[in-house]
């Protein structure tokens, strides 16, 4: 499936904290949905009549009244596909998408698959956390388990221990990535930050600080697939999907005491390098899934990029800035350009396409021939997060 | 002991068929496992298959209570959901990997936050919260650590 399936276009709406006193809009994961669906189709030149007897994606989010939510979505949007699928990855949703897009359209049953992600969590009033696993209501939250930012704290925590990671090498992947995001005129965060700010940001539950968090935000994304065929007819500059790997569950060492410090993406990524016939010295980009700066550290070191335990020095020898040799989360990624609750994993994919079809504008990674994207998502019991996925895009197929 | 306990706000967990043999040896200060008749397997949290071999066929085993601090978080903050916590910070939830193979998340108590380490010694020491909920908690092993 090597260069089968190729991405067209993108969209991305505004983003919102819904914070009304500041002017900012409040608006519903329904509205994003429609916001992002007309962006997406004007980007590609498309029609939603296109998508008739083709195939639509949505995600999972926060926000739904009704747990069947695709249904809902595709009456809303008023589209008749032939495919309806529904992510349920976390972060991974968008990811998940693709490669669920790429093996409907492999199998000859669509051409081409409208790929949606929005959501709308600061809309959501309280009482809205309690939507979560059964286990977590009964074995966690009783003993004040802060949902994810204590679950990532023991990582992190760990990382920190076995390998004498510091809080500093963190730090330095929240600078770069606000650097990144100031050239983004859509993150929700783009002042400048230094290595003391960071240090002086807020204790949340350690070794957690405020500024090795994402920020929620409200937004939607979305993205067309096609057959490689298709996606040369509609654009100039399709993004191939050159190589994926997936991996869900999995567990370092012991399935009842695993090594927290390595995730699924040593996997995924194994299985998408080996595919793409790339190696991690040609990447242009990273993109990678960024909830928490631990986890975007663990990640150089589970893709790769450097041996386990090393993630630490790597981020202090490398810049990751658009100005370095490994531009990581080129628009800032979800620790400065906001997630967008459960299509946080949009960020990543759209970002990246956007950079191989060279329209990044003022952070355009000059050159930019192959982007190496991964989505992380739900997190495990006593472990890291649940979902990996590892994907190459690039804007040509080498042989 | 069986004194009501006024006002407990804190969240409790559901007490459910799979998981009331758990919280009955709670109440009796008993750490019980699920534990797989088949493979013999111990397993934490709770679930309705063997995450080893797949059998449904378990019995609930008392255990030693002891083990080690993998991870510890020192809670800072709380969050909008979480306001009866707000009291008791700072305070520690921790990963403890008991003598048995599992894995639990629960509190240290019996020490300052900052005394917590990763490879520390502890024990169970159960806290009784309301007339049918005991959590299990760890504090720092007595004898050595």
């Amino acid at each position: 499936m090597r260069g089968e399936v190729a991405i067209v276009g993108y969209g991305e709406t505004p983003v919102s904290r819904a914070r009304v006193d500041k002017g900012e809009q409040r608006l519903t994961a329904e509205e994003y949905y429609a916001w992002a669906m007309e962006l997406t189709l004007n980007n590609c030149g498309l029609t939603k009549q296109d998508f008739d007897g083709q195939g639509l994606g949505v995600i999972g989010a926060i926000w739904p009244h009704s747990e069947i939510w695709s249904a809902e979505i595709v009456q809303n949007l008023g589209i008749s596909p032939k495919l309806l699928l529904r992510a349920d990855h976390g972060g991974a949703s968008a990811a998940a998408l693709l490669l669920q897009s790429a093996f409907a359209i492999h199998s000859g049953l669509v051409d081409i698959v409208l790929c949606l992600g929005a959501d709308a969590p600061m809309s959501v009033q309280n009482g809205s956390g309690l939507r979560t696993w059964r286990y977590e209501l009964d074995h966690l939250i009783p003993y004040g388990m802060m949902g994810p930012n204590s679950m990532i704290a023991f990582v992190m925590q760990r990382h920190m221990f076995q390998y004498g990671t510091k809080r500093e090498q963190f730090g330095k992947i929240s600078v770069a990535q606000r650097y990144n995001a100031g050239l983004n005129p859509n993150a929700y965060l783009r002042n400048p930050i230094t290595i003391d700010d960071y240090l002086k940001s807020r204790p949340i539950s350690d070794p957690i600080l405020l500024l090795d968090a994402v920020i929620s935000v409200n937004g939607g994304l979305g993205f067309v697939v096609a057959s490689a065929k298709k996606a040369k007819q509609l654009t100039e500059k399709p993004v191939y999907l050159l190589g994926f790997g997936e991996k869900h569950n999995y567990s370092h060492g012991s399935i009842y005491q695993p090594d927290v410090t390595v995730t699924g993406v040593t996997q995924a990524a194994r299985d998408a390098f080996k595919m793409a016939k790339a190696k991690q010295e040609e990447i242009s980009f990273f993109q990678p899934y960024d909830d928490y700066t631990a986890i975007v550290l663990m990640q150089f070191e589970d893709a790769g990029f450097c041996k386990k335990g090393d993630g630490g020095k790597f981020v202090e020898n490398n810049d990751l800035t658009l100005k370095g040799d490994l531009p990581t989360n080129t628009g800032g990624g979800q620790l400065s350009a906001g997630q967008p609750g459960m299509a946080g994993g949009f960020v990543h994919v759209v970002e990246a396409v956007r950079q191989l079809k060279d329209e990044a504008g003022g952070r355009q990674v000059k050159g930019a021939e192959f982007g190496f994207v991964t989505g992380l998502g739900g997190l495990t019991f006593g472990g890291n997060l649940v979902n990996s996925f590892a994907l190459i895009l690039s804007s040509e197929v080498p042989k | 002991m069986t004194a009501p306990i006024l006002a407990y706000e804190k969240p409790i967990p559901e007490i459910t068929d799979l998981t009331k043999p758990f919280w009955e040896a709670a109440k009796r200060n008993e750490l019980v496992l699920q534990n797989c008749k088949t493979c013999r397997k111990y397993q934490w949290y709770p679930r309705y298959s063997c995450i080893n071999c797949g059998s449904r066929n378990f019995e609930w085993k008392k255990v030693s209570g002891r083990g080690t601090v993998y991870s510890y978080t020192i809670i800072r903050q709380v969050v909008a959901n979480s306001p009866a916590f707000q009291k008791d910070i700072p305070f520690v939830v921790a990963l403890v990997d008991l003598e048995e193979g599992v894995r639990m998340y629960s509190n240290i108590v019996g020490c300052k936050p900052e005394e917590v380490h990763i490879g520390m010694s502890v024990e169970v020491a159960f806290a009784q919260v309301t007339n049918e909920v005991s959590l299990p908690k760890f504090k720092p092993t007595a004898s050595k650590g």
